[in-house]
């Protein structure tokens, strides 16, 4: 049996329709339809069926394609959406690395010394001079390291080991006369402390680092029992130290801060002529 | 005089980084050359996309966009994933299908019931000098949408968008048996219920008769 002369099925005669038979095969279709006259009837419908079916389809599905359905635009949209992604993510990324740069910068603060305000450095100068204070202002016999009535030696050792010329402030006109100075090891350098003593034998220190940046204002701190005052200027931080009440203190500061800031009117020592011995 | 500038991005996206730096910066270079390509190839078949999904969601025009747009969209996100073969066109239709059956499914499992079946029958135009008048269409296209989804999906298919039997049965992800009994039955049932609208009314009486007898 040839192929040509296999039965006709149902399938052949939806492929004649739609197009799909073989060419070999459409006689044997054609012969098969002609002998089945209610079959080549239904098949006339269904192939008129599917002509009615595309022209209302094509009807249906009939003008421009919408905008939204362009391929340029879809894309344009989806570039958007992940350039919005993008965008969330690195300001994701910012904020996580912010965090941990504000974090970082605020971990000297958050000891004891947060209730301070201040930052690092005030911080750090502050609790310094106050220990500092408090170890040395209670000796009897070796409150200084140079003695006030060696001032010029001490002034120019001092300036000499701080890099930069200091000035000692006549605290006189708040009852206070100088004892003298010592060299302090500081976090990254020296450190001066000048001791100054009343007719009450009250004593205050005034405590000075360079190489600070910026002014700032008065900023008041207490601990133990001893406030002080700091503040910064001309590259110096100071911070001036007793047991004594905050409105003194600050009368002492502005003194000290008078007669060595520029700004303030200024009673400089002038430098002693001749080396330090 | 301004010597000529190099171009740097002919190529780039072949290599690692390149790639790397597509992605980032999306499609809008991700595809270099291929991006002309991506709209020549998919553009021509939107038309047939769309009758499709009208087919599909029985003429509902705004949804059958939508479905089309859902399509499109997958499309470019998985462009490197088309068939090897380079059937666009099945490709399209067998992602337009999965995306509405996965909808339809969603639609179910909600409590939802189907659209209703209603064709848009205001905006039909008539199709002049043809055979069949908008009225014609409007009561074929009825008829249509009451077929079951698994008739309309091969009727239109393999009537009106001219795929093959063996292209219809993998956009379908069904047996080419299924689709040739799927055809017969829609267009045996298509048939009856058009029976008398197209082939006038002494056909209708004597399928009538056929029937009762």
């Amino acid at each position: 049996m040839t192929p040509a002369d296999r039965p006709v099925d149902e399938d052949e005669l939806h492929a004649q329709i739609d197009g799909r038979l073989s060419p070999h095969r459409a006689a044997a279709v054609d012969a098969h339809l002609a002998a089945h006259p209610g079959t080549q009837e239904r098949f006339s419908q269904y192939a008129e069926q599917r002509q009615a079916l595309r022209a209302a389809f094509a009807a249906q599905a009939a003008g421009p394609i919408p905008d939204r359905l362009r391929i340029a635009r879809i894309r344009e949209e989806r570039w958007h959406r992940r350039y919005r992604q993008l965008a969330q993510i690195a300001a994701a990324v910012s904020l996580l690395i912010l965090g941990g740069v504000a974090g970082w910068a605020v971990r000297d603060v958050t000891g004891p010394l947060a209730a301070t305000g201040v930052g690092t450095v005030a911080g750090v100068i502050t609790a310094d001079a106050i220990a500092a204070h408090r170890i040395y202002s209670v000796e009897v016999r070796h409150p200084v390291e140079v003695n006030a009535d060696q001032e010029t030696h001490l002034v120019q050792w001092l300036s000499k080991r701080l890099g930069r010329e200091l000035t000692v402030p006549d605290l006189s006109p708040a009852g206070f006369r100088l004892m003298g100075g010592r060299l302090l090891p500081a976090e990254d350098g020296p450190a001066a402390q000048f001791m100054y003593e009343n007719g009450s034998s009250e004593r205050l220190t005034l405590y000075l680092r360079v190489g600070v940046g910026g002014e700032t204002a008065f900023r008041y701190h207490e601990e133990g029992g001893i406030g002080a005052f700091y503040w910064s200027d001309e590259g110096f931080g100071y911070a001036i130290a007793a047991k004594a009440n905050r409105d003194l203190l600050l009368r002492i500061a502005e003194l000290v801060y008078k007669q060595t800031s520029p700004n303030g009117a200024r009673a400089k020592i002038p430098p002693p002529p001749g080396k330090p011995s | 005089m301004i010597a000529a500038t190099p171009t740097l991005a002919a190529g780039a996206s072949d290599r690692p980084a390149g790639r790397l730096l597509s992605w980032l910066l999306g499609s809008r270079s991700s595809y270099g050359d291929a991006m002309p390509d991506q709209a020549a190839l998919i553009e021509p078949h939107i038309p047939g996309l769309r009758r499709f999904a009208c087919a599909l969601l029985h003429g509902d025009r705004h949804s059958a966009d939508d479905l089309v747009q859902d399509c499109l969209e997958r499309a470019l996100s998985r462009w490197h994933l088309r068939w090897a073969e380079g059937d666009v066109r099945g490709w399209l239709y067998t992602i337009l299908y999965n995306r509405f059956l996965s909808d339809q499914h969603r639609r179910q499992r909600r409590g939802m019931h189907d659209a209703a079946l209603e064709v848009a029958e205001a905006e039909l135009p008539g199709v002049e000098g043809g055979q069949y008048s908008a009225l014609a269409h409007r009561d074929l296209l009825r008829a249509f949408a009451v077929l079951p989804e698994e008739q309309r999906s091969v009727l239109i298919l393999i009537a009106v968008e001219d795929l093959s039997y063996e292209e219809a049965a993998r956009v379908l992800g069904v047996p080419i048996g299924t689709v040739m009994s799927r055809l017969s039955r829609g267009r045996e049932r298509l048939r009856y219920l058009l029976d008398g609208e197209m082939n006038g009314g002494q056909r209708r009486r004597s399928a009538t008769l056929t029937r009762v007898g």
